[in-house]
């Protein structure tokens, strides 16, 4: 093995082809759990004694918050894999991380208002946790934008990352700095390190969710690397051979 | 003469031929503070609670219009490039170049708020610590926009951009700014937090330099 199976990543073709298989399995696992997590969240699940329906939000808002934040992290490595080894797929990874984490940033801001207003009976509040999803929201704008006004696409790479590698060193320091700021907001619904303070039927469905909007997400960004991938090689003899075959 | 002394007194003679350039952001941030109490009530009250808040903003959104252009011209005579064949570290130049900017054109703007103060009836002791925040944030602020600048060097439409992308990183200097002006008008301690802005200060010109020559390498398209 060696590093023959690290090299391979350096191969769009053999990226484009393998990512097609990954899809299938990943798509139908989402699909399965999703499924299963939501139905059982929404119609199974006990009704919260406080919150009564309207808690069921949980099982969009947590996961998607949850992704929201990782994919940061993720496009932060993905920065640093492209400033070592100068692996243009990282660096593809990174432009398609980018837009689903604006996506779930802002799917978790929204869900997150839906609940608040028949909960805390505002859409909005300065709260920390809300604060600092916005921030992130900017910072995904930010890096999207980048990209988008740097015209050669290698030199937009780099300059993302740049950007994204700042950003992640100040990440940290913008939540806690927020955190001090104004909290309003509850605890995390679930920790590593905690039992949660939900029965077991309430949050099951949860963490089946969650597994299962991770996976979609892998779908998601491998279908979207898939598109960028096919795009930069246009030129390449695969690439037309695959389009002229279809 | 030193390399370092003679940029320094460089930047130094493009300040006198172009005056303009300072005078512009003061200029802006006395109109934008005058522009509250207009848009507001006259009221001397309400005004001395948010002035301080209120010049705050505005001297940020002053220090963005002349941070934007940071690195333009430099790049755009070749200056940039020139830098990469002296023996000195990229990182350290692009510091000496934020270093002067800073004191050129960043502390005048700082000088001029008292003004500002003033004309929101802001009280003494909270002027001063407005002040000291200012002093001691703006070096961070005026290394993030400086990577704003470097990183959208390379892109002509790139309007405001630098701006907006390095705005949310501003985010943990008003919080702090903000908590040491609150605590000043409480008449509380304000040393602690102080102290952390300063830390981010330090940090941030420590580590900022390093991706802004990263950045200014990756538009003079040379090995990075």
């Amino acid at each position: 093995m060696g590093w023959r199976w690290f090299h391979q990543w350096g191969s769009p073709r053999w990226f484009y082809e393998r990512a097609g298989r990954w899809q299938l399995v990943c798509g139908w696992l989402a699909l399965t759990l999703l499924i299963m997590g939501s139905l059982w969240g929404l119609a199974l699940a006990p009704v919260d004694y406080q919150q009564g329906n309207s808690y069921r939000i949980i099982y969009l808002h947590v996961p998607v918050a949850f992704l929201a934040q990782a994919l940061y992290a993720a496009m932060a490595v993905c920065a640093v894999v492209l400033f070592v080894w100068k692996m243009k797929l990282a660096d593809v990874a990174m432009q398609s991380i980018a837009v689903m984490g604006l996506a779930f940033t802002a799917l978790s801001l929204i869900s997150g208002a839906v609940w608040g207003k028949p909960t805390w009976g505002t859409y909005w509040v300065w709260d920390a946790r809300l604060t600092s999803m916005l921030i992130l929201a900017f910072l995904y704008l930010g890096v999207i934008g980048l990209r988008a006004a740097i015209q050669d696409p290698d030199q937009a790479g780099k300059a993302c990352g740049i950007l994204v590698l700042v950003g992640v060193v100040n990440l940290p320091i913008i939540k806690y700095s927020v955190e001090w700021w104004n909290t309003l907001h509850q605890p995390a619904s679930l920790k590593l390190t905690e039992k949660p303070a939900m029965p077991a039927s309430m949050w099951i469905p949860l963490l089946v969710n969650i597994v299962g909007y991770y996976i979609a997400a892998v779908y998601l960004i491998l279908g979207s690397m898939r598109a960028i991938v096919l795009e930069r090689e246009r030129r390449s003899a695969w690439v037309r051979e695959l389009v002229s075959r279809a | 003469m030193s390399l370092e002394r003679r940029m320094l007194i460089r930047e130094l003679k493009l300040i006198i031929a172009r005056p303009g350039d300072i005078i512009k952001p003061m200029w802006f941030l006395v109109l934008v503070v005058s522009m509250v109490p207009l848009a507001l009530v006259p009221d001397s009250d309400l005004l001395s609670d948010i002035g301080s808040a209120m010049i705050w903003v505005a001297t940020l959104l002053a220090l963005l219009l002349n941070t934007e252009h940071l690195f333009q011209s430099d790049f755009s005579d070749g200056v940039l490039e020139q830098w990469l064949f002296l023996n000195r570290p990229l990182a350290w130049l692009v510091g000496l170049k934020l270093i002067a900017h800073w004191l050129f054109h960043v502390l005048p703007l700082i000088l001029i708020t008292p003004i500002a103060g003033i004309m929101l009836s802001v009280p003494m002791e909270v002027l001063l610590a407005l002040l000291v925040t200012l002093v001691i944030a703006t070096p961070a602020l005026t290394c993030f926009s400086g990577l704003g600048a470097a990183l959208t060097l390379g892109s002509s439409r790139s309007g405001i951009l630098g701006v907006l992308v390095m705005m949310p990183l501003f985010v943990p200097v008003v919080i702090l700014a903000a908590g040491v002006l609150i605590r000043a008008m409480d008449g509380s301690d304000t040393l602690p937090l102080l102290a952390l802005l300063g830390a981010f200060s330090v940090v941030a010109a420590t580590l900022v330099p390093i991706a802004v020559s990263a950045a200014i390498r990756l538009n003079i398209g040379g090995s990075n």
